[in-house]
């Protein structure tokens, strides 16, 4: 009779094990990273952070010695980016839009497994796009809009053999896409496309890359129902 | 004792001891202020439809069966509750954006529409989640018309 408890104690153990490791293993990644990164230090002018040198050196502009700035600072201070902060542009959703784009023509084509892929490409072209760049009122413009398309695309992914129940996802996430590429513009010139035949006839827009119509919704075979709508650069 | 029997005794002490994890009860005493009732307008007969096919793996109250104490059936209830309320949580509607709220209320429309939703593995054991084809037209008009006042 002692024998399945004893069995039963191993397992809990072994078990409990397991967790500690996964554990141990999780708090052990950011520590090593961030004493990588610390490893780096750059000096800075306390007033002018895109002034950088080495230690005791001075200001270009207003001749005070530079302190130590930690690498992580020194990374937001890049002037790329700072640029980015201060005039609101030069964001880039390149990656989200080609993800979108990549879903589209996977949709035009009735591949609902090539949809699904590019659906996760899109969802991991917003799982790292950095929100770093962007000034508070486009976080909140961008956040809005990542709350609702990411989980469309996430959706979109998962739902693969299933093409109608995409599309329907894709209905909404393309409305997402059109307001994010209104704010935060786009690199190149998209169009903006319309099906008055889906959804019963109440119609639909998506984003295309091409001036050729290719129907997202009901293939791309079916464009007489189909417009141009407009042109977004 | 042969191994049969001493496997069949290991498995029955496992599942007598497993009945001792009990999975946390998803029952939330008050209406929150984000409930989808304090956003928008849901009239008492959706109300009661929603109640009675959709709340039980998709808001804060979950009206329990009796095999909640029946380990493992319980976990997977538990799981599946979980999962439900990630999805689609009418306790938590209004914690959503205005755009998430439309986008949730035109996929509750079209999940009844296509018969996605209640489940079919639901319905099975919880024959009155089933919803009748007026009871469906109520949830999908009720569904859209508050998605149109909300986007105006």
């Amino acid at each position: 009779m002692k024998n399945p408890v004893m069995f039963l104690c191993v397992i809990f153990m072994a078990l409990a094990a397991c967790k500690n490791n996964q554990a141990q293993n999780e708090s052990n990644t950011p520590t090593s990273l961030s004493s990588e990164l610390g490893a780096e230090t750059v000096y800075a002018c306390p007033m002018h952070p895109e002034i950088k040198g080495k230690k005791g050196d001075n200001c270009s502009k207003c001749g005070m010695s530079l302190t130590e700035a930690k690498a992580t600072e020194a990374a937001t201070t890049n002037p790329d980016v700072s640029t980015g902060l201060q005039t609101g542009g030069a964001v880039s959703i390149k990656e989200i839009v080609n993800g979108y784009l990549l879903l589209k023509n996977g949709l035009a084509a009735e591949n609902s497994k090539d949809a699904a892929t590019a659906g996760k490409t899109l969802e991991s072209a917003f799982k790292s796009f950095d929100k770093k760049t962007l000034n508070a009122e486009q976080k909140k413009v961008y956040e809005e809009i990542e709350e609702d398309a990411r989980e469309h695309a996430e959706h979109i992914g998962a739902n693969s053999g299933n093409i109608e129940h995409q599309r329907e996802h894709f209905e909404t996430l393309s409305k997402d896409i059109f307001d994010l590429v209104k704010v935060f513009g786009s690199e190149q010139t998209l169009y903006q496309d319309s099906c008055s035949k889906y959804n019963k006839g109440k119609g639909a827009i998506w984003l295309s890359e091409t001036k050729e119509i290719r129907n997202p919704y009901l293939g791309e075979k079916i464009s007489a129902c189909c417009i141009r709508k407009g042109e977004i650069k | 004792m042969t191994l049969l029997k001493k496997i069949s005794l290991i498995f029955i002490i496992i599942l007598a001891l497993i009945q001792f994890i009990q999975p946390a009860r998803n029952q939330n005493g008050q209406v929150l202020d984000t409930d989808i009732s304090k956003i928008v307008f849901v009239p008492e007969n959706v109300q009661m439809l929603l109640k009675k096919s959709c709340f039980n793996c998709h808001s804060n109250y979950t009206n329990y069966p009796f095999y909640i104490y029946i380990q493992p059936a319980g976990w997977f209830l538990s799981y599946h509750i979980q999962n439900g309320k990630e999805k689609l949580n009418f306790s938590d509607f209004g914690s959503y954006s205005k755009r998430k709220q439309e986008s949730k209320l035109k996929s509750i429309a079209e999940q009844i529409e296509n018969d996605v939703m209640p489940l079919a593995s639901y319905t099975f054991i919880h024959r009155d989640a089933i919803l009748a084809i007026e009871d469906k037209n109520v949830i999908i008009n009720w569904a859209n018309n508050t998605r149109d006042s909300l986007s105006h």
